[in-house]
């Protein structure tokens, strides 16, 4: 069972390289901006950077902390964005490229239930795509952080002191970890529904997902006046309840002029046990179960011819 | 003997079209059974049920199992080669082994390879499957296939688009490679012509029900075809031939069980060819 899943979830690896290949891509327009701003800020006056290192110098450890993980924060967000972007086109297409090519088949003359091959699908998505992502952040970071010591040292800066006395690594890359895998669960009821979309559609997968996302509530409203299938939809977007406790207005104390010391912690953010008891994680995931048990049904008894 | 396929009274419908009609047969071990029919027969159908992949009506048992239900059991000792079922054409060979390797209890690695170093995926290994031929790919997939100790064989039109080459390699690999008497292949074609020599027995379906169901030697006993002329060949169409055709000016009459030696006082008496055998029984069925 669970080496079938190992094998099953190699081969989406196989088969979808933009696992890697997207977050990959995304870690290398991400270096470059960097770089190039290191680039430009070199070209202005000396007096810039100077500024720049001084400023640095000068700031508490509590700044220049802050001042990293904004950094990492800018720096990350994209490959969330990315990764939604992937989800959205692994999960519509994990089911149905099999049947387009008529790989199907083959696939099911092997041992393996079609329960597996859906699970090991969901697995890839909830899980693994999220996983990649995150070990790109990191790596990204760690490299990006190497560049520009190399950078401050070149300037004549001390990176040790600017640089890595200052950078709440633990911090920032487990905060990424628990809020790129939360978010994938939280949103795990599109992710299901997707798998059945995938499963079910003889054609434009893209176009069958998100057509009900639109019509469902406009009927609705038609109909009855009402937007509840809208909320619970928009609800999904807003309301993770991981990060019910941001404060973005703690993190900076405009009375004082100073960084807040305590709310510069992203793991300080987020709210694991909010997040893990909250009624709408679990509601999603009973929707999850119930579109991912409908995709196995689907591939089981549809008769492809 | 025992039987690895029974089925009994097993009918599958699409909607108003009834693709099998109550269908009974067996097959036992050791055998390698042809099943023929025109296009639209139901043949699909019927191995597709054989195959776990559609559920019927009637009493389908497959190596004891039914073939719906238990299907994950009943892959681990089937293994079917269909035009239909596609190798995926992104993955390499390298990975298909590792996978099929990885996931199937009765395969064996070792053997897979030796067989795929006679054929000329040989030194593809890093290759796609859609940077291989069509004839590479079967002879992949049927290294694959062989290298599986299953105790049945399903080939749904294997040869189907592959030259003349590839076709006579596929079915003495096959033979040579994959069958013993503890296997037992089931196989439909068109190109009847070219597995007529090494099936055991033959069924013949059409428009959903089975019209024919020997073994090759009871065939060969049950039906003769006499070529004649003139007034021969008059006295012959008194014996009530299944079917008649003109070669060369002369008469070809299918007979089945008949007086083989007043039959043979009438002219040549020959084998019938399958092919033969079976467009007379399907017309005979149609008229």
């Amino acid at each position: 069972m669970i080496a079938n899943q190992i094998a099953l979830i190699r081969r989406e690896f196989w088969e979808h390289r933009s696992i890697w290949v997207t977050p990959a891509a995304v870690a290398v327009v991400v270096s470059l901006v960097s770089l190039a701003a290191l680039v430009t800020v070199s070209a202005f006056d000396r007096e810039v950077h100077l500024a720049i290192f001084s400023a640095a110098n000068l700031a508490g450890d509590a700044e220049r902390q802050a001042a990293l993980t904004m950094y990492f924060l800018a720096t990350s967000w994209i490959f969330l964005v990315s990764l939604a972007i992937l989800t959205i086109f692994y999960s519509l297409d994990s089911l149905y490229s099999e049947r387009k090519d008529k790989s199907i088949l083959f696939w099911r003359s092997m041992p393996i239930t079609d329960s597996e091959t859906v699970v090991s699908k969901l697995l890839t998505a909830v899980l693994m795509l999220p996983l990649v992502t995150v070990a790109v952040i990191m790596a990204t970071h760690f490299i990006n952080l190497i560049v520009s010591s190399i950078w401050i040292a070149i300037q004549g800066g001390d990176a040790g002191h600017i640089v890595w006395g200052s950078v709440a690594l633990f911090d920032n890359w487990t905060a990424a970890l628990l809020f790129t895998l939360a978010s994938a669960l939280w949103m795990s009821p599109f992710i299901g529904w997707f798998l059945f979309v995938s499963a079910f559609t003889k054609r434009a997968p893209l176009l069958m997902a998100f057509m009900p996302l639109i019509l469902i509530p406009i009927i609705e409203w038609l109909f009855f006046r009402s937007k509840i299938f809208l909320e619970a939809v928009l609800d999904r977007g807003d309301l993770n309840p991981l990060l019910r406790g941001v404060d973005f207005e703690r993190l900076f104390d405009e009375d004082k002029l100073k960084v807040n010391e305590e709310a510069i912690r992203l793991l300080a953010q987020l709210d694991i046990g909010d997040f893990i008891v909250s009624p709408s994680l679990w509601a999603g995931f009973v929707v999850c179960g119930l579109f991912t048990t409908a995709a196995i049904y689907v591939r089981r008894f549809r008769d492809e011819s | 003997m025992t039987s690895l396929v029974s089925a009994h009274g097993v009918s599958k419908n699409y909607g108003n079209v009834r693709a099998v009609d109550n269908v009974s047969f067996e097959i036992e071990k050791g055998k390698i059974m042809g099943l023929i029919g025109p296009n639209g027969a139901g043949k699909t159908t019927l191995l597709k049920a054989v195959l776990g992949l559609t559920d019927c009506e009637g009493e389908l048992s497959v190596l004891g199992l039914d073939p719906f239900r238990q299907r994950k059991e009943l892959m681990q000792n089937i293994c079917f080669i269909a035009d239909v079922a596609v190798l995926p054409r992104w993955i390499r060979v390298s990975q298909l082994l590792d996978f099929v390797d990885s996931t199937h209890p009765n395969f064996s690695r070792e053997k897979a390879e030796s067989l795929l170093d006679k054929t000329n995926v040989s030194a593809r290994r890093d290759s796609r499957v859609r940077e291989l031929s069509k004839g590479m790919v079967t002879q992949l997939h049927l290294s694959i296939i062989a290298a599986v100790d299953a105790k049945l064989l399903i080939l749904d039109e294997p040869t189907l688009g592959l030259d003349i080459i590839f076709r006579k390699e596929f079915y003495s690999n096959l033979l040579s490679d994959y069958f013993d008497e503890e296997r037992t292949i089931l196989v439909t074609t068109h190109q009847v012509e070219e597995i007529e020599n090494i099936l055991t027995d033959v069924m013949f379906i059409n428009e959903g029900r089975v019209i024919l169901d020997e073994t090759m030697d009871s065939l060969s006993a049950s039906y003769v075809e006499l070529m004649t002329s003139g007034e021969h060949a008059d006295n012959a169409r008194k014996m009530g031939p299944i079917a008649e055709r003109d070669i060369f000016g002369k008469s070809v009459m299918l007979f089945e069980r008949p007086d083989r030696d007043r039959l043979g006082e009438f002219g040549e008496l020959h084998t019938p060819s399958i092919a033969d055998l079976f467009v007379a029984k399907i017309k005979g069925a149609a008229a």
